[in-house]
């Protein structure tokens, strides 16, 4: 049986027409089934360049990355299983939230009555059935990123791209609709990969943390969270370990921060 | 989310004193626009009647109603109405059209839209009317000659400005359509023409002015009828009313075409929102 996730000895290098860009050197990290993984680093560090080379829009420089076993570009179909959530939710104001929820079925070719049902179920189950035909614009912020994270899960992908997806809310949005992203994301059973910089964050809804190096990226160190997350992420900022954790990893980052400013 | 309906009589004093404010100044504003309106037609009447201003030079209002009558009488008038507006309209279309499917073309192709630009810069500044001649020589002296001297003055603003918004249709949303793994028409036909709606109607409403500007130089330089001929007619033998009279109802005109416009750019963001593509 493989890890859902493989990435094996990956570099990446982003050619311009003044530069060359080494972002990723030598990472390798995996992703079991069912996991949430959480990835903390530097700004600017290449964590988003991973999450673009695992939703197979860029190919690694060296190195490969797996899914399943299989290596990206291999299977097209491999793609259509991987959902991506950005910084913004980019929901077309043009289209109700329904029309929107629909969006990633709809470039797949997979709407079909029950690829629909599904949807609206979603909808349902999360709160935003009675908004279904408003737009987005009449929407609050917490209430769009979660139907555009409901856009993503409508085509049942088998692995959940996080990019940072709280850090356009203000605070106290971010706290609920982190814990409420959370409990979703346990409820469908998915498998996640969360990018941010917010340490309290990844502790809070990830089972694993990877720490990654300045750039040219790689893994830094891997801490196993082993907090009892069944109450959810916001409940689990108050579990006792919680602050070592913190501490741990606050170090950690201060440390690759302040790395090469010594150099 | 939705705001709580209030009725009228749960609104406070204060704010129902607001609202009569906002409507009297709404009400001033109607009132101001037709009189001023009404003050410059009378004061033109009355200036041409105690011969303050000559006549015979600036006409007057009546006189144009008068002129109006007897192009209807002699049967002139819709066939002139009709020959410049069936020009204006073809241009206009066609300009739209052939705008928009560039436009559409220099999106889809990097290589082709950097190799265009400078071509673009320079065309668009260009003034078009040069080209007149050209193209009376080469398609002849008529109407089809006039519909390309339409065409032309408004081809290149409406590639520039649909293209510009499309351009604009951001990365960001772009990156999203990727990530959902859509090929380049879906992006294309789901995000950007959809986006772009709002732009594409503001150069239309930019290439309606535009057309008429070709019809009625078009017109100057070769034509047997139409209301630009009317002018050009009109002032070589010194019929000031026939002048007057046309530019009256080409403003008429253009006018009624600027609000087609705006109708169609309700009735298409109203579509934009309706369809779920």
């Amino acid at each position: 049986m493989h890890p859902l996730v493989e990435v094996k000895n990956v570099g990446l290098v982003y050619h311009e027409p003044h530069a060359e860009t080494q972002a990723l050197k030598n990472l390798n990290m995996t992703v079991n089934e069912g996991e949430f993984v959480a990835i903390i680093g530097p700004s600017g560090c290449g964590k988003t360049s991973l999450l673009s080379l695992l939703s197979g829009f860029i190919k690694p420089s060296e190195g490969e990355v797996l899914i399943r076993g299989k290596s990206i570009d291999e299977t097209d179909a491999s793609k259509s299983q991987i959902g991506y959530m950005l910084q913004h939710d980019h929901l077309l104001d043009w289209r109700t939230i329904e029309g929107n929820v629909l969006l990633g079925l709809q470039v797949k070719h997979m709407l079909t009555p029950e690829t629909h049902e599904y949807a609206l179920e979603l909808l349902n189950r999360y709160g935003l059935y009675e908004f279904r035909n408003h737009y987005p614009r009449q929407l609050s912020g917490g209430m769009r990123q979660k139907a555009a994270l409901i856009r993503t899960l409508a085509f049942s992908p088998c692995l959940l791209l996080l990019d940072e997806p709280f850090s356009s809310l203000d605070y106290l949005t971010r706290l609920k609709l982190g814990d409420e992203v959370y409990k979703i994301i346990k409820s469908e059973g998915k498998t996640a990969i969360l990018v941010t910089h917010d340490i309290a964050e990844a502790i809070s809804m990830a089972n694993r943390i990877y720490v990654f190096t300045q750039r040219p990226a790689s893994v830094r160190s891997e801490y196993n969270i082993e907090l009892n997350k069944d109450n959810g992420a916001l409940a689990t900022r108050n579990l006792p370990g919680f602050k070592e954790y913190f501490d741990t990893l606050w170090k950690e980052l201060d440390h690759e921060q302040t790395k090469n400013r010594a150099e | 989310m939705s705001k709580r309906k209030i009725a009228l009589n749960e609104y406070s004093q204060e704010h129902l004193l607001y609202l009569e404010s906002i409507k009297r100044k709404k009400l001033l504003i109607s009132i101001l626009r037709y009189a001023l309106f009404i003050i410059f037609i009378a004061l033109w009447e009355v200036l041409a009647r105690f011969n303050i201003i000559d006549p015979f030079i600036f006409s007057s209002p009546s006189r144009v109603i008068q002129t109006t009558i007897n192009l209807y009488n002699g049967g002139e008038l819709f066939m002139h109405i009709g020959v410049t507006l069936a020009e204006t309209v073809l241009g206009f279309l066609l300009g739209t059209l052939a705008g928009t499917s560039i436009a559409i073309i220099l999106w889809w192709s990097e290589t082709i839209q950097r190799v265009l630009d400078p071509y673009l810069v320079v065309l668009n500044a260009l003034p078009k009317i040069a080209l007149g001649p050209i193209i009376i020589v080469w398609i002849g002296a008529g109407m089809n000659s006039i519909i390309v001297m339409a065409l032309l003055i408004s081809l290149i603003v409406t590639i520039m400005t649909v293209l510009s918004g499309f351009m604009e249709e951001n990365a960001q949303k772009q990156m999203l359509m990727k990530t959902l793994g859509a090929s380049k028409w879906q992006i294309f036909s789901l995000v950007v023409l959809p986006a772009s709606v709002p732009t594409i109607v503001s150069a239309l409403k930019i290439s309606v002015g535009m057309s008429w500007v070709g019809v009625i130089v078009g017109e100057y330089l070769v034509s047997k009828a139409g209301l630009g001929y009317l002018i050009v007619y009109g002032g070589q033998v010194f019929k000031l009313d026939l002048v007057m009279t046309s530019i009256a109802i080409i403003s008429v005109l253009a006018a009624l075409m600027y609000f087609g416009v705006s109708w169609l750019e309700k009735a298409l963001i109203n579509w934009r929102s309706h369809s779920k593509g």
